[in-house]
């Protein structure tokens, strides 16, 4: 009986290990199919990164195509765009909030003039002052912008930066007299950098202000043309930060 | 610039997976440590960018070994991701005392995973 009983346990030993050494196998074999899964979903995700990278270089290629058809027109204000788009985001990044970070804003900034593709060059490059009825008509080219870029999706909030650009914090902009936070940010940041650029650029007829001279104005006209905050984000920003941009960007 | 990237979980094969998932979707060198001891070792040597650290692990475990890597200057700074399980609230909020950076929650979605070693290496570069 107990032979029967010793045989019987080194079976059940056997085939216990057997069964081991089979659960142990599908194991393996399930940590390996595991991580056939973790390898494609990793080569899957490395394909979409690639496509994604692909199609924002194509959407600033043709953001860019279009800003610079703006400014061909144009000898004085050549580069302003780009110029004014790193000066922007520059301030954005100062300014410390999201907008740094969201991607469309520099598509935004680089097309917030667009809308003068339909201001007759007699308007547009009119040595002298412009009569009341040519003004309101250049005042149109936020709203003819909007209508351009209107539909396309990818420009996302770019929009209200071409829409608002010209708008001031003291409400007394246009095309929609906006005041203070009614304002979108974005066109809030970028107007104290349109401002820079046009201040410390030549024009036919005044020759460029030293960025000190700019800032001063800059400065005078926190709480009237621009947003305090935007102001002060502006004031931490190093006189080297603006010329080398300004020297790369000609 | 290649970076060091440390994963310190004492299951290898919760190592192996995320090595695997990982593995050139950005370029770091990867370091495997299986508790919070070696775990240090490593960092000294190492000074990773990037820590993913589990909490349950023998000899020194991720919030001491977490409090550690934000103590020593040996170590770099790195950001820490902290691997716990679900449902442990008051273990994040240990971990969020002793200087985690972020959190995945185990069983962790691989995709969270990755987009979170890319928008870090998108900051960084």
């Amino acid at each position: 009986m107990a032979v029967g009983n010793e045989s019987e346990l080194a079976e059940e030993i056997e085939r216990l290990r057997a069964e081991l050494a089979t659960r142990e196998r599908e194991s393996a074999d399930r940590q390996q199919q595991l991580e056939r899964y973790a390898a494609d979903l990793r080569e899957t995700f490395k394909e979409e990164r690639a496509r994604r990278d692909e199609l924002r270089q194509s959407y600033m290629a043709t953001v860019r195509a279009l800003s610079n058809a703006v400014e061909a027109r144009d000898a004085y204000t050549s580069k302003h765009a780009e110029r004014v788009t790193a000066y922007a985001l520059e301030i954005a990044r100062a300014l410390g909030t999201q907008l740094a970070g969201v991607e469309e804003i520099e598509f935004a900034f680089l097309l917030h003039d667009v809308g003068k593709v339909a201001i007759p060059d007699a308007i547009l490059y009119k040595p002298g002052p412009l009569t009341d009825n040519e003004r309101s008509l250049m005042e149109q080219h936020p709203l003819i912008g909007v209508e351009i870029v209107r539909g396309i999706e990818f420009l996302g909030p770019a929009a209200e930066v071409v829409r608002s650009h010209h708008e001031r914090w003291d409400g007394q902009g246009y095309p929609d007299g906006l005041a203070g936070e009614e304002i979108p940010i974005a066109a809030r940041v970028f107007a104290a950098a349109d401002v820079l650029d046009a201040l410390t650029t030549e024009r036919p007829y005044r020759p460029a202000s030293p960025l000190g001279v700019a800032r001063e104005i800059i400065v005078k006209e926190s709480g009237g043309q621009f947003d305090p905050q935007v102001v002060e984000a502006f004031q931490t920003i190093p006189d080297e930060t603006f010329e080398r941009i300004a020297a790369a960007v000609r | 610039m290649t970076r060091a990237v440390l994963v310190v979980d004492d299951d290898p094969f919760v190592r192996k997976l995320i090595a695997t998932t990982l593995e050139d979707v950005a370029e770091f060198e990867l370091h495997e440590a299986a508790d919070g001891v070696e775990a240090l070792e490593v960092a000294r040597r190492e000074h990773p960018s990037l820590v993913f650290l589990d909490v349950d692990m023998p000899r020194i475990d991720g919030i001491e070994a977490c409090r550690s890597l934000r103590s020593e200057d040996a170590t770099g700074d790195p950001t820490i991701v902290m691997l716990t399980a679900a449902h442990g609230d008051s273990v994040e909020r240990q971990a969020e005392e002793a200087g985690a950076d972020l959190f995945l929650t185990k069983p962790f979605s691989p995709l969270e995973l990755l987009r979170l070693v890319d928008r870090l290496d998108e900051k960084s570069s």
